[in-house]
């Protein structure tokens, strides 16, 4: 229906004609075909029938239990199984394995639906990859990267993990539009891309962003299309596969980087060195944000990618101090200025407003979704909302129509669930209130799912949610300016960690008063000099405020510092230990998921 | 050579921020302005009756406390000062002056605030918003941001004289002190020396952390005995280096590096000549405020300069010194956990070396090095390795010949 209702992203970018250089694609299949070879030569061929043997043995294994528990557990359990789902979620790991054991049961009406929408997420990857089908694929060839997104479906089944009835409906509705965000930016980037499509014609209205620079400024071309560069090869699919990035990381250590850096910027510039960033765009907006590793950032990609034209957006950093705030619109108006210069293409107020006008009404939604969590009984919790606001709301920044359709979907479910006090998680899943704060660690990005899962730990709300919430205006044209700025300063992350300590250690004070959470989830992303240089204020502060803190380190993209083992294990401790709890599925407490996607 | 007169007088006075002639100006009714990056304009804060002071955290032992506060991956410049402010090591300060450039840097003057360091009843911290490019807007926002956040303060808390006619006089004063440096500097350039590269270290330092008028005499006077001083016959050295990166205030990590065999000719590092210590030019005609904002944000070499030009300008400075100062070859050095040079001096570092050709040591240190055996064998890995690319040029130029 949507395809129908909006011609978006413009179908006439797609049909753009490619200019592949058949030469190099013949190159790189010979150099695909040796590496093969080598791969091929150095496979110890013995270990196969052995590796089988054990896929075999532990196949027979778990199907065993599975047939002794439902044995053993009695009509009444077996009839809660088949109708409500499976409790030992824990059993879906096997150590060592990529994918889960199998996809999880969730009770007939449930499990029926999942499939569905499996189904109906392989449609929209066919029929989004079909607009442009032979760069797309052909993208696997040339960009390791692009192979991790095979996985999205058991990313899917990651994120809903445990959930059922109108949560697993609200969530897939919402991981739906996060893949399809994905599946047509990735063909624009192979399309582009001039290793693969080389589609001059879309290069010359193609505008590359910087990590995390949300898209509401490209809204306002209404004939350039805006990509978040490093947001594919680099950022997203490292939520989705937590051993993507790091062969990057490894890269740029060896080029001489430090390995303290925040692994976000470091694994960007790893894909410089590595040279796993398209060669598309007429031009790259790098920005200050939200880091002092951001920064350093733009330095690698402006050196190795010369040639392309390079327009620094920086905000200030003290962004409650109005009397900046002059610089901040010249700094807008100077990329406005640079993207007109480069395209070709004129800036649209028209444009502007009306995607501003969406994002506004996206505001709301999201704001209704704050209003249900803050009170006994929240409604839409879990990872693909944390995702969804962060590219489809955020990033998206109002470009994409569609969005405000689904977001409307789903809070009718989500304000039914609410009247209807459906819990979030079933099972008792719901006994303990928190709030998350701090940068989540991407290579766990399905955590507060296990924290549910597995000790009833209900995230409300995450400190990345927690941005600029003022409606942007949308008919003065200075005004606008100076409201674009202003949420640009207050972007995710840089709202918190930029501007002052009052931003995110005393707010934090503040959001326990709202959200009234039995404990803080405190992401100690341990490279984050932001966030690190705080901890010992955190801690005395939260004494003061009868805050419990329940720590979790870890490494954001690499998972070889704090492993996802790690991570749950301090959670394990804290629950058994100050909060006297007991295991809502004791099957999750110990596992190992070192390899799992 | 014959030991320098003051040269004791000068490590002494580096043995503590709150040195003898800071107090002797605290006691002629001085405000002591504290502050560490060269974001915030130093001669600004040395108006009327006020004096800067760069802070340094010289005889640091455990940083335990700062450690708690800021965790352990957190540049180690910043913990020491924020260990030995909760020591009541900076007690003395009138007002902190800082940046919002870095954040370690930040998060340090942050916890003056949060843990109330400091209780005199005036003392004030600011936080600048500092730019990432070089325009006419973000100077103007930049002259708004020491306007509003630290000279109007100073007139309102301590009643400083901030007008036009005061910042010139403060200039001159300043120039003065750059004068003297760049003859000293400039010394450097000599085949054989009457100044080592330690020494220069701890002159440039003083002038950095002592008051500019109580420092004014030494200085002078160091200069004339430098000028007279006879060299020994041959150069001491073994090759000359230029030092670049973050902040050296331990002059003693100079010291290791000569110990190496390598003479430090050009400090293109915080806390060193560049940028720093040159004259800044004044056109009577303008606002004095307006050109000395202007004049900080172009001379500055921070590696948090974003725009093209800007990183241009480092390598090129880089280069310029090490071809002007007659360096063999260049070391790279950055403060560990420092998120700006840690990548800088990895890509500047590679660029020196591939699209200028210079050799390159590239290192990341701790704040107190002195015993560090492992730094000690890089210097002079390095230092063989100019020797040996020296005697193979040589041998080179002869067979041409």
């Amino acid at each position: 229906m949507s395809k129908k209702k909006y011609d978006y992203p413009k179908s006439k970018w797609f049909k753009m004609k490619d200019h592949m250089d058949l030469q190099l694609q013949k190159e790189n299949i010979k150099e695909i075909a040796g590496i093969l070879k080598e791969m091929a030569k150095e496979k110890d061929w013995s270990d196969i029938p052995k590796a089988r043997k054990e896929d075999y043995k532990a196949f027979f294994d778990r199907t065993k239990d599975e047939f002794n528990y439902l044995k053993n557990a009695g009509h009444a359990k077996r009839k809660d199984i088949l109708f409500n789902g499976e409790e030992r979620l824990g059993k879906l790991y096997r150590n060592g394995q990529m994918a889960f054991t199998r996809r999880e049961w969730r009770g007939i009406k449930d499990t029926a639906y999942d499939f569905y929408e499996w189904a109906r997420m392989w449609k929209m990857f066919l029929v989004t990859f079909g607009k442009d089908l032979i760069p797309s694929l052909n993208g696997v060839l040339i960009y390791r990267w692009m192979v991790s997104y095979f996985c999205a479906h058991s990313f899917m089944d990651k994120l809903t993990m445990g959930l059922h009835g109108t949560q697993l409906r609200m969530h897939h509705e919402l991981i739906y539009d996060i893949f399809r965000y994905v599946a047509e930016n990735l063909v624009i980037l192979m399309k582009a891309d001039k290793r693969n499509g080389n589609c001059t014609e879309l290069n010359d209205k193609l505008v590359l962003f910087d990590e995390m620079t949300m898209g509401q400024i490209i809204t306002g071309f209404p004939d350039a299309v805006g990509v978040p560069y490093q947001l594919l090869p680099v950022f997203l699919v490292s939520e989705m596969d937590q051993l993507a990035c790091e062969c990057y990381i490894d890269a740029v250590e060896e080029f001489g980087l430090p390995s303290d850096t925040c692994p976000v910027p470091t694994s960007e510039c790893g894909a410089v060195v590595l040279d796993q960033l398209p060669h598309c765009g007429c031009c790259f907006i790098s920005s200050s944000m939200p880091c002092d590793g951001s920064v350093m950032a733009s330095e690698y990609t402006s050196y190795r990618y010369y040639d392309l034209p390079t327009y620094h957006l920086t905000f200030p950093v003290r962004y409650d101090d109005e009397s900046s705030m002059q610089e901040a619109v010249q700094e807008v108006k100077g990329a406005i200025r640079f993207i007109e210069e480069k395209t070709g293409t004129k800036w649209s107020w028209d444009s502007y407003f009306t995607a501003m006008k969406r994002f506004n009404r996206e505001t709301d939604y999201e704001l209704v979704k704050w209003d249900v969590n803050q009170t006994p009984t929240p409604a839409l919790i879990g990872p693909a909302y944390e995702l969804y606001r962060k590219w489809n709301y955020e990033m998206d920044g109002g470009a994409d129509p569609r969005i405000p359709d689904s977001a409307a979907k789903v809070e009718k479910m989500m304000l039914k669930a609410y009247e209807n006090h459906e819990p979030a998680y079933t099972r008792g899943k719901t006994q303990y209130r928190a709030i998350v704060w701090s940068c989540p660690p991407h290579y766990f990005s399905n955590f507060s799912n296990w924290l549910a899962n597995c000790w009833g730990v209900q995230v409300l709300v995450e400190m990345e949610s927690l941005n600029f919430t003022k409606h942007l205006n949308t008919d003065d044209e200075e005004e606008a300016l100076k409201d674009m700025a202003r949420l640009y300063e207050r972007m995710v992350m840089r709202r918190h960690t930029n501007g002052g300590y009052d931003h995110v250690l005393t707010e934090l004070w503040r959001q326990c008063e709202i959200w009234k959470p039995d404990l803080v989830i405190m992401y100690n992303h341990i490279a984050c000099k932001n966030m690190s240089t705080l901890n010992g204020s955190f801690d005395d502060q939260a004494r003061e405020h009868g805050v419990r803190l329940c720590w979790v380190e870890h490494d954001l993209m690499d998972p070889r510092t704090v492993s996802r083992k790690d991570m749950r294990s301090k959670v394990n401790e804290f629950m058994r230990t100050v909060m006297h709890a007991e295991p809502t599925d004791p099957t999750l407490i110990d596992y190992n998921d070192d390899t799992t996607w | 050579m014959k030991d320098l007169k003051n040269m004791i007088f000068f490590e002494n006075l580096l043995d503590d921020p709150d040195n003898e002639l800071v107090k002797k100006a605290q006691d002629d009714g001085g405000v002591c302005l504290g502050y560490t990056c060269y974001y915030v304009p130093e001669v600004l804060l040395n108006v009327d009756k006020c004096f800067s002071t760069r802070l340094r955290a010289p005889r640091t032992g455990s940083i335990d406390i700062a450690t708690y506060y800021m965790s352990n991956y957190t540049c180690e410049f910043c913990r020491s000062i924020l260990e030995r402010a909760i020591e009541g090591g900076y007690e003395f300060l009138d007002a902190l002056c800082e940046p919002d450039a870095c954040s370690a840097m930040n998060r340090m003057a942050e916890h003056f605030e949060i843990l109330q360091l400091n209780k005199k009843p005036n003392f004030f911290v600011t936080h600048l918003e500092t730019p990432y490019k070089v325009e006419d807007y973000t100077v103007d926002m930049f002259e708004t941001q020491v306007q509003e956040h630290i000279l109007n303060q100073l007139e309102e808390k301590y009643g400083v004289d901030i007008s036009d006619a005061a910042i010139r006089k403060a200039v001159e004063e300043h120039n003065e002190v750059c004068q003297i440096m760049t003859e000293l500097s400039d010394l450097r350039k000599l085949d054989n020396p009457p100044i080592t590269g330690y020494e220069y270290a701890v002159i440039c330092l003083v002038t950095y952390t002592c008051p500019k008028a109580l420092i004014l005499p030494y200085l002078r006077d160091t200069l004339a005995e430098v000028k007279k001083r006879k060299p020994d016959p041959k150069p001491w050295y073994r090759a000359r280096v230029e030092v670049v990166g973050s902040e050296i205030d331990d002059p003693e990590l100079i010291k290791m590096m000569e110990e190496s065999g390598a003479f430090v000719v050009a400090d293109r590092y915080c806390f060193g000549t560049f940028p720093g210590r040159q004259v800044i030019p004044l056109d009577d005609n303008k606002p004095a405020l307006h050109q000395v904002i202007e004049y900080y944000m172009r001379t500055s070499e921070c590696a948090r300069w974003m725009a093209e030009d800007k990183i241009q300008q480092r390598h090129d400075t880089v280069d310029t010194l090490a071809k002007e100062f007659k360096a063999d070859g260049i070391i790279y050095e950055q403060m560990k956990y420092c998120d700006f040079w840690g990548f800088e001096r990895t890509m500047a570092g590679f660029v020196l070396k591939h699209d200028y050709g210079w050799p390159v040591l590239s290192i990341d240190r701790g704040y107190q090095v002195r015993g560090s055996g492992q730094l000690r064998t890089r210097f002079q890995a390095f230092v063989e390795a100019l020797e040996i690319k020296k005697i193979k040029e040589a041998k080179k130029e002869g067979v041409t010949a």
